[in-house]
C-alpha cells in the first residue's frame, strides 16, 4: 500500500507524458485526481500502517530499497501530502498564463511521488536514491520556459545538487559501510564505529551535512535557490518552499538521528560545524533578505534564513531539539507557500515583480494582501500564531543545551527575527498604507477561485496552527521521544 | 558431456571461418555474414550461458586431442558466459546501430575488410574470455590488436590515419611487454595453461625464491595490458583514436576490445597467479592510484573537450580509471567492482557513442558540443539514450554504474586508511566532473534553439540506428534493474573462476 | 470571576470586531460613535469591577505543554488597567468630533478597541510570556494607529514605529529566554522569584538588555527615537493613547520584570540600577531639552513625553518605597495630564489648522476653554501644587534621596528641577501668548473656534482630573502602598 502511494504519481506522471492530445480540462482534473487519491493513501498508511516496513527490491544482495513510515517521517509525508493537493489547484491557473503544461504537470506528479519516496525511506539508501531522483526531476520544472535566466538557473541548480549528491554519495557509503547497511534506527546505528574511528566518522557526518545540505541551502551551498526563483510560482513555492528544501532538512534530521545518533555525535566537532553554519546561515540568508528588491527572491532569501532555523534545533541532537525542529519544519511550510503563492498571485496578475511596486495593492487584490499579511505576521513570530510557538521552541532548547554554541544560536535567532520583521512587514506596509500607482483602484483584480481556495485554506490552517499549537507540540514531542 | 558445450569452440571456429571467406565476399554479402555470426555466436553462447547457470558447471574443454601441457584448453563458466552474453549483444547492437552511416563513410571497396576486422574483434573478445592458456592469449591479444587499428584508421581522413599510427605504436609496445612477461612466466613454472601455472606460482612464492621475477613478471603484464587499456598515464592516444572512428568502430574500440584486455588481466591475477600473491607483491596499490588519477583527470580533461567524441572518449578514460582502481583495492569485492564496471561501461559507452553519432549528424553533421542544443526535438530517440547513458556514468541510483560505485566505495571503507579516503574523494570530485560535462551537455539538448527555430524540426532517423539505440536502452535497463541477479550470478562464477 | 477576568480583556476586541462588521452601523457615523464609547464604558465599569477580584488567576490558552498564557490580577495590574479604560474612554469621545470628517474613521475605531484589549491583557499578565504576547499583539494592532493619516511621512513613522518596537520585544524574548532558564520559571511573583538570589551573573546582563528592551516602548533613552516621529503624525485622540497610555505599557513591563520577577533586593546597589538610573536622567533632561527647542507643537508635547516617562522610570530605577510610590503616582498623573495636552493640542488644530507653537498668539481669547484646560494640565505637569503631578515630583524626589547610591541622590533631584523648569519654560508660552498675546495683536479677527462638546467635555473632565489626583492623592497612595509592600 506504501509504495502504490509512492509509485501511483510517478507512473501516472510518466503516463501523462505520452497522452499529448488531452484537454485543458482533462489533464487539470486527472492531475488534481492523482494528487488526491495519493494523498488519501498516504493519509491511509499515516494511520493503519505505520512502522511496516516494505522492501520491494533489492539493489545488491545486502542493499535493499525499502520504505516505512515511522514518526518522523510521518510528519513529513503529512505536509507533503497536504500541501500537493492545494499546489497543483493553484498551479492550473497559473501555468494557464505560462503554457507548456503538459510536461510541467506531469512532472510535477512524478515528484510528488519522488518526494513521497524521500519522506517514507526506510534506510539511507533509498533516501540518497530518491534524493537523486528529486533533483532529475525538479531540474526541468525549474528550466521551465527556457529563457536564458531559466537556463542558467537550471544549470546552477545542477551543479550545486550534484555537488551535494557527490558528498552526500560520500556520507552514505560510511554509514553503509560502518553501520552495517545503513538502515534508519532511533539512536543510530554508528555507535560502535565511532569508538573504532572517531575522525572518520565525523568526516562522514560532515560529508553528509554538507552534501545533503546543499538542498537545504546551508550557506554557501544556498545561492542556488534564490537563482531559482526565476521558475514559475508553482514551482517555486511547492518545491523550493517545501518539497525539495525540506528533503534536505529532513534529509538531515534522518542521518542526524536515525544514522549517526543524537549521543554519538553529541559534542564532536562535527556538530559544531554544523552549529555555527546553522546560525551563519541564519542571519546571512535574513540580511541579503532585506536587501533584495525582487519579491520572490526575498522570499527565496527568508527561506535560505528558515531552512537553517530548523537546521540548528536538529543539530542541537537533543529532544527539545528534534521537536523544535520538527514545529518549525510544518510552520514553516504552511506559511512560506502561503507567502510564494500570494507573490505569484500578485505576478501573474499585476505582472509587477518588485517590492517597491507592491504600493497600494491591498486596494485591488485585497483578499491576496490579506493572506499575506497573515502568513507575513506569522513568520514574523507574532504570539498566537504558529511561527512564534516554533521560534520559541528552537530557542529554548537552544538554551537548554548550556553550550556557547547554543547562545550563539539563539543569539542569530534573535537578530533575524528583527530582520524579518522588517523584511516581511516592509511589503505588507506598502500594499495597505502607501497610494496605488499605476492602476485604477476600481480594478479589482484579485485572482479566481481555483487559486483563492488554497489561500483561505492554508491561511486558516496557520490561524488554527497557531490556536491548537499545544496538541501538535505534543504529539510531535511524543514523536521525537522515541528517538534518543 | 552435453552438446551445448561444445559451442564455445563452436563460436571460435565459425567466427574465423566467416571472417576468412568474408575477404572475398562483396560489401552486402561481408555485412550480412557478420550480422549472421553476431546472431549466431549470441544464439550460442546463450545457450552455454544456461546451461552453465543451471547446472553451474565451469568446465574446461580441450581443443584438439592432444591433452595438457601440450594441447590448447578453453575454459567455460557462468562469469565467462554471462560476460560474452553482455558483449555480443553490444556488438549486435553498435552493429546496427553503426551500420547505414558505416556505409556512407567507407569506400565500397573496402567495407569487407571493414566486416572482416569486427569479425576478427569478435573473435579476439571470445577467445580472451574463454582461454586457459597464456600463449593463445596473446596470439589473440595480437589479432585484437591489428583489427582495432583497423577499425580506428578505416574512415582514411588525415586525423584517422594519425591517430592509428599512434594507436599502433603504444599497443604493439603494451604486447611486446605482455609478451616478454608471459616469456618469464613461462621460463620460470615451465607450463602455459593457466591452471598449472597457477600451481607452480604458489610453489614459488611459497619458497620465497623468485620473488623479484614474479614480480618483474606482473608487473609487465600489468603495465602491458594497462597500456593497451589506456590507464592513466598512458592515455595519451585514446581519444584521437576512438573520435575519428566509424559509430560502430568508436563503439568497438571503446566498449569491446578494451574489456577483452580487462578481463584477461583478471583472468591472469586470479586464475594464473593468485590474488594473495599480487596482493603480496604490492602491485596493487600502484594500480590504485593510477586508477584514482585517471579518474580524476579524465574527467578534468573531458570538461575541456570541444567536441562530444572527444568528451564522451575522454570519460572512457575516466571509466577505466575506476576498474582498475576497483581492481587496485585488491579485495574480492574489489575485483567484483571492477568486472560489473567492465559489464556496464561497456553497455553504457557504446551507446554514448553511437547516439552521440545520430546526434551529430541530426544536428548538420557537426561534431562541437555546443551545436547540440535543441537535439531533443531533432532526435528524440537518440537524446533519450544519450539522457540514459550520461545519467547511468554520473552515477544515479538504480541504474548500473551506481552499482559499481557502491560497491567500490563499500569495499574501500572495508579496508579502511588512506584506500578510503582516496577512492571516495577520487568518486566524489569525478561524479561532480561527470555531472558538469555530460548533465550540461544533455541539459543543452533539451532547450529548443531560440534563434534558429528551423532547427528544431525532426529529422528522420535511420531504422537500423533506432534499432540499434533501441536494443542499448533495453540492455543498459536490463542490467540496471535485474542487477541484484546479474550480480549475484557474477559473484558466483568469480568463485569459481579460478 | 474568572469569565469577568476574560470578559474584561477580550470585550473591546469583540465589541471593535463587531461595530465593524455591523452593517446599520457603517454609515451612520453618529450611531456608530456612541456605540464605541458605550462600549468603553462598559469596559471601564468591568475593570472596576475586576479591582475587587484581587487574586484571581488561570490559564487562557496553552500554547505548548510547557508554555502558557496566565493571568493574574493584582493591585498593579488594577491600578493601570482602570486608568487605561478611562484614559480609552475620553479619548474615544474626543475622537467622534476631531475624526468626523474622516472617511477611515470605522478602520481606525476596529484597532483602536484592539489595542485596548492587548493593554488589558498585558496588565493582567501573570508572567513574562503572557506579558510578552500582549506587548507584541499591542504592538502590531497600534501600527495602524500611528499610520492612519497615510502620508509618506506617517507610513516612515509607522515603520519606524514597527522595527523600534521589534527590536524591543526581541530584547524582551531573549530575556524571556534566559529567565527561563536561569530562573526556572517566569510566572510573576511579587518581589521577585526565589532562585534570582543564586542565579549566575548573566542575569544581571540579561536584566538590563530587557530593561531597554521594554524601555523602548517608553521612550528611553537609547531607544527613544521612534517616539517623536510617531506621536505627532499620527490623529490627535491616537497621539493621546499613545503618549498617555502606551508608553505605560512600557512602563508596567519594566516594572513587572524588576520587581516581580528578578527582585529589587538582587538589583539594588548593582551595576545595573546605576545604569538604568543614569539612562532615565539622560532621558529625562534630553526630553525637556529637545521639547524646550521644538517648534512644532504636537512634537514638543512627545518630546515632553519622553522626558516625563522617564521620571517614572526613574523612580522605578530607585527601589525604595517612596519613589516607587511616586512613579506609580506620576503614571496617573502624567496619563492624565499628557491626555488632556494632546486632546488640547488636536482641538487647537482641527480648528483652526495651526501647527506651530509660534502661531498660537491670541488662542486663549479664540479658545478659552481649550487654553484654560492647557494652562491647568502645563501646570500639573510642572509640579504646582494641589495638582497631582506635584505629588508625583514630591514623592520622586523624596525616593531618590533615600536611595544610598552616593551621586544619584544628589544628581537626580537636581535634573528633576531642572527638568520642571523646562517644562514651564515649553508649556506655559501657550498659555501666556494665547491670553496675553501683546499690544500689535489684530483682535479685530477674533472668532470663537471652540469645538463642540464632544471636544471640550473630555478636556474639561481631565483638567479636572489633574487637580484631583492631587487633592484625593492620599486614598491612591494607600492603595499603592499595599502594593509596594509585597514588592519592597
Amino acid at each position: 500500500m506504501l509504495s502504490l502511494a509512492v509509485f501511483l504519481p510517478i507512473v501516472c506522471g510518466l503516463a501523462m507524458f505520452a497522452c499529448r492530445g488531452m484537454t485543458h480540462r482533462a489533464r487539470q482534473v486527472l492531475t488534481e485526481g492523482v494528487t488526491l487519491v495519493t494523498s488519501l493513501l498516504v493519509l491511509f498508511c499515516l494511520m493503519n500502517k505505520r512502522g511496516v516496513a516494505y522492501t520491494p527490491l533489492y539493489l545488491l544482495p545486502k542493499l535493499p530499497i525499502s520504505f516505512c513510515i515511522d514518526g518522523v517521517g510521518s510528519v513529513f509525508a503529512a505536509i507533503v501530502a497536504f500541501l500537493w493537493p492545494l499546489a497543483t489547484l493553484y498551479g492550473f491557473e497559473y501555468m494557464e498564463h505560462e503554457g507548456g503544461e503538459n510536461h510541467f504537470f506531469a512532472l510535477y506528479t512524478m515528484t510528488y511521488g519522488v518526494t513521497l519516496g524521500i519522506a517514507t525511506a526506510a534506510n539511507v539508501l533509498t533516501l540518497y536514491l530518491f534524493y537523486e531522483f528529486l533533483t532529475l526531476c525538479t531540474l526541468p520544472l525549474v528550466m521551465h520556459g527556457t529563457s536564458k535566466a531559466s537556463v542558467r538557473a537550471g544549470y546552477t541548480y545542477m551543479m550545486y545538487s550534484f555537488f551535494g549528491a557527490a558528498l552526500a554519495f560520500v556520507g552514505v557509503m560510511l554509514i553503509i559501510g560502518f553501520g552495517d547497511g545503513g538502515a534508519f534506527v532511533m539512536g543510530g546505528v554508528m555507535s560502535e564505529a565511532a569508538a573504532e574511528h572517531p575522525l572518520m566518522v565525523q568526516i562522514g557526518y560532515l560529508c553528509a551535512f554538507l552534501g545533503f545540505g546543499v538542498k537545504a541551502a546551508v550557506f554557501p551551498f544556498h545561492v542556488w535557490l534564490p537563482e531559482a526563483s526565476v521558475a514559475p510560482t508553482p514551482v517555486t513555492a511547492l518545491l523550493h518552499a517545501v518539497a525539495v528544501v525540506k528533503s534536505g532538512v529532513f534529509a538531515i534530521i534522518r542521518v542526524t538521528y536515525f544514522s549517526f545518533g543524537a549521543q554519538v555525535m553529541r559534542g564532536t566537532t562535527a556538530q559544531a560545524i554544523a552549529l555555527l553554519l546553522a546560525s551563519a546561515t541564519i542571519v546571512y540568508g535574513s540580511t541579503m533578505a532585506v536587501k533584495e528588491h525582487h519579491f520572490k527572491r526575498r522570499l527565496a532569501y527568508s527561506t535560505v534564513s528558515n531552512l537553517s532555523y530548523i537546521l540548528l534545533a536538529a543539530c542541537l541532537m537533543t529532544q527539545s531539539g528534534l521537536t523544535a525542529a520538527l514545529a518549525h519544519m510544518l510552520f514553516h511550510a504552511l506559511i512560506k507557500i502561503t507567502l510564494f503563492f500570494c507573490a505569484g498571485a500578485v505576478m501573474v496578475k499585476t505582472e509587477r515583480t518588485q517590492i517597491e511596486d507592491l504600493r497600494g495593492l491591498a486596494k485591488v487584490m485585497p483578499f491576496t494582501c490579506a493572506t499575506y499579511t497573515i502568513g507575513a505576521i506569522s513568520l514574523m513570530g507574532t504570539p498566537l500564531l504558529p511561527g512564534f510557538v516554533s521560534k520559541w521552541l528552537i530557542g529554548s532548547a537552544a538554551i537548554e543545551t548550556g553550550t556557547t554554541l547554543g547562545m550563539i544560536g539563539v543569539a542569530a535567532l534573535l537578530i533575524s527575527a528583527v530582520l524579518t520583521a522588517i523584511y516581511l512587514m516592509g511589503p505588507a506596509m506598502s500594499m495597505y498604507f502607501r497610494p496605488l500607482e499605476g492602476m485604477e483602484p476600481t480594478a479589482k483584480c484579485d485572482p479566481g477561485m481555483r487559486m483563492k481556495l488554497p489561500f483561505a485554506v492554508l491561511a486558516a490552517a496557520i490561524v488554527l496552527c497557531g490556536l491548537f499549537s499545544d496538541p501538535i507540540i505534543t504529539l510531535l514531542a511524543k514523536l521525537s521521544a522515541g528517538v534518543m | 558431456m552435453q552438446f551445448v558445450q561444445n559451442f564455445p569452440f563452436f563460436c571460435i571456429l565459425l567466427t574465423l571461418m566467416g571472417a576468412v571467406a568474408s575477404s572475398v565476399m562483396n560489401s552486402r554479402m561481408a555485412r550480412r555474414t557478420t550480422l549472421f555470426l553476431i546472431l549466431a555466436d549470441l544464439a550460442m553462447n546463450v545457450s552455454v550461458m544456461i546451461y552453465t547457470l543451471q547446472t553451474g558447471d565451469s568446465y574446461a574443454y580441450k581443443m584438439g586431442h592432444f591433452p595438457a601441457p601440450w594441447g590448447n584448453e578453453i575454459r567455460v563458466g557462468v562469469l565467462e558466459t554471462v560476460s560474452l552474453t553482455v558483449f555480443l549483444l553490444v556488438i549486435l547492437f553498435a552493429f546496427l546501430g553503426g551500420m547505414r552511416k558505416s556505409e556512407k563513410e567507407i569506400e565500397p571497396t573496402k567495407y569487407n575488410i571493414y566486416c572482416i576486422l569486427t569479425d576478427l574483434v569478435m573473435l579476439s573478445l571470445i577467445a580472451l574470455v574463454y582461454t586457459n592458456d597464456m600463449f593463445t592469449a596473446f596470439v589473440f591479444i595480437e589479432i585484437n590488436t591489428l583489427a582495432a587499428a583497423g577499425l580506428v584508421m578505416m574512415r582514411q581522413g588525415g586525423r584517422a590515419l594519425v591517430a592509428g599510427v599512434r594507436y599502433m605504436m603504444m599497443n604493439l609496445l603494451g604486447s611486446s611487454l605482455f609478451l616478454i612477461g608471459c616469456v618469464i612466466l613461462y621460463t620460470i613454472t615451465g607450463h602455459l595453461l593457466m591452471v598449472n601455472i597457477r600451481e607452480s606460482v604458489a610453489a614459488l612464492a611459497a619458497t620465497g625464491q623468485y620473488h623479484v621475477p614474479l614480480t618483474v613478471v606482473v608487473s609487465l603484464i600489468s603495465v602491458g595490458l594497462a597500456m593497451k587499456c589506456a590507464l592513466f598515464p598512458f592515455d595519451k592516444w585514446l581519444p584521437a583514436a576512438y573520435s575519428n572512428s566509424t559509430p560502430t568502430g568508436s563503439a568497438m574500440l571503446s566498449s569491446i576490445v578494451s574489456k577483452g584486455y580487462i578481463f584477461l588481466l583478471i583472468k591472469v591475477y586470479v586464475r594464473v597467479i593468485g590474488f594473495d600473491v599480487i596482493r603480496s607483491l604490492g602491485i596493487c596499490d600502484v594500480l590504485f592510484i593510477f586508477g584514482a588519477i585517471g579518474m580524476v583527470a579524465g574527467s578534468v580533461n573531458a570538461t575541456r573537450a570541444k567536441t562530444t567524441r572527444m568528451m564522451v572518449a575522454y570519460s572512457s578514460v575516466a571509466q577505466i580509471g575506476y576498474i582498475f582502481a576497483a581492481l587496485g583495492l585488491g579485495s574480492e569485492m574489489g575485483v567484483m567492482c571492477a568486472l560489473w564496471h567492465t559489464l556496464a561501461h561497456s553497455a553504457t559507452k557504446s551507446m554514448l557513442f553511437i547516439s552521440a553519432h545520430t546526434l551529430d549528424h541530426a544536428s548538420g553533421d557537426t561534431h562541437l558540443r555546443k551545436d547540440l542544443r535543441g537535439a531533443f526535438y531533432r532526435s528524440p530517440l537518440a537524446a533519450a539514450a544519450f539522457t540514459l547513458g550520461a545519467v547511468n556514468l554520473v552515477g544515479v541510483p538504480l541504474l548500473s554504474v551506481f552499482i559499481t560505485k557502491v560497491t567500490m566505495a563499500q569495499a574501500a571503507i572495508q579496508i579502511g586508511g588512506r584506500h578510503t579516503v582516496i577512492a571516495l574523494c577520487a568518486l566524489a570530485i569525478s561524479t561532480l566532473l561527470n555531472a558538469k560535462y555530460f548533465l550540461g551537455t544533455t541539459m543543452q539538448m533539451y532547450i529548443p534553439d531560440h534563434e534558429h527555430p528551423e532547427r528544431n524540426a525532426k529529422v528522420k532517423i535511420n531504422f537500423y540506428a533506432a534499432l540499434g539505440l533501441i536494443g542499448f536502452i533495453a540492455l543498459n535497463l536490463t542490467l540496471s534493474f535485474f542487477a541484484q541477479g546479474i550480480f549475484g550470478a557474477l559473484l558466483d562464477g568469480l568463485a569459481r573462476f579460478a | 470571576m474568572n469569565i469577568l477576568l476574560i470578559l474584561a480583556i477580550f470585550w473591546p476586541a469583540l465589541a471593535g470586531l463587531a461595530i465593524f462588521l455591523t452593517p446599520s452601523l457603517k454609515e451612520n457615523k453618529k450611531l456608530r460613535g456612541q456605540t464605541v464609547s458605550v462600549a468603553l464604558g462598559i469596559e471601564l465599569l468591568l475593570t472596576i469591577i475586576m479591582c475587587f477580584g484581587k487574586g484571581t488567576q488561570m490559564v487562557l490558552l496553552n500554547m505548548t505543554p510547557t508554555l502558557r498564557i496566565e493571568m493574574n490580577v493584582d493591585v498593579i495590574g488594577c491600578i493601570f488597567s482602570v486608568l487605561m479604560s478611562a484614559m480609552w474612554l475620553l479619548s474615544s469621545v474626543f475622537a467622534r468630533e476631531y475624526m468626523g470628517h474622516d472617511d477611515n474613521e470605522r478602520l481606525y475605531q476596529v484597532f483602536y478597541m484592539c489595542v485596548l484589549s492587548a493593554l488589558i491583557g498585558q496588565c493582567y499578565a501573570g508572567s513574562m510570556v503572557t506579558l510578552y504576547v500582549f506587548y507584541e499583539l499591542m504592538t502590531l494592532l497600534s501600527v495602524p494607529m500611528v499610520v492612519h493619516e497615510r502620508t509618506p511621512q506617517a507610513v516612515a513613522a509607522g515603520i519606524k514605529y514597527l522595527v523600534y518596537s521589534i527590536f524591543g520585544a526581541m530584547l524582551g524574548l531573549l530575556g524571556i529566554f534566559f529567565f527561563s532558564n536561569y530562573l526556572g520559571t517566569v510566572t510573576f511573583v511579587p518581589g521577585g522569584v526565589e532562585t534570582a538570589a543564586s542565579a549566575p551573573s548573566g542575569l544581571l546582563l540579561i536584566t538590563f538588555l530587557v530593561i531597554i528592551g521594554f524601555g523602548t516602548k517608553a521612550g528611553m533613552f537609547p531607544m527613544h527615537g521612534w517616539l517623536p516621529t510617531a506621536h505627532p503624525v499620527a490623529p490627535a485622540p491616537a497621539s493621546a493613547v499613545l503618549s498617555g497610555v502606551i508608553t505605560k505599557a512600557g512602563v508596567l513591563a519594566v516594572l513587572r520584570v524588576i520587581y516581580y520577577l528578578v527582585g529589587a533586593d538582587v538589583l539594588r546597589g548593582t551595576w545595573v540600577q546605576k545604569g538604568f538610573m543614569t539612562l532615565t536622567l539622560i532621558t529625562v533632561f534630553m526630553g525637556s531639552m529637545l521639547a524646550y527647542r521644538e517648534t512644532l507643537l504636537k512634537k514638543r508635547l512627545a518630546y515632553s513625553t519622553v522626558s516625563q516617562v522617564s521620571y517614572v522610570l526613574f523612580g522605578l530605577a530607585c527601589m525604595v518605597p517612596a519613589a516607587f510610590e511616586g512613579a506609580i503616582l506620576h503614571v496617573v498623573a502624567h496619563s492624565v495630564i499628557k491626555d488632556a495636552l494632546f486632546l488640547c493640542a488636536g482641538a487647537i488644530i482641527h480648528q483652526t489648522g495651526k501647527i506651530y507653537v509660534r502661531d498660537l498668539r491670541g488662542i486663549g481669547k479664540e479658545m478659552p476653554i481649550t487654553t484654560w484646560c492647557w494652562t491647568i494640565a502645563s501646570l500639573g505637569l510642572i509640579g504646582i501644587p494641589p495638582t497631582g503631578g506635584f505629588v508625583s515630583k514630591w514623592q520622586l524626589a523624596t525616593g531618590s534621596l533615600e536611595t544610598g547610591l552616593a551621586g544619584f541622590d544628589v544628581v537626580g533631584p537636581i535634573i528633576l528641577i531642572v527638568s520642571a523648569l523646562l517644562t514651564a519654560a515649553y508649556l506655559l508660552p501657550v498659555t501666556i501668548n494665547g491670553f496675553f498675546p501683546g499690544s500689535d495683536y489684530d483682535y479685530s479677527t477674533l472668532t470663537n473656534k471652540e469645538g463642540s462638546k464632544l471636544m471640550t467635555v473630555p478636556m474639561i473632565l481631565l483638567a479636572a482630573g489633574v487637580v484631583l489626583t492631587g487633592i484625593f492623592a492620599q486614598p491612591l497612595i494607600n492603595v499603592i502602598m499595599t502594593a509596594a509592600a509585597s514588592i519592597l
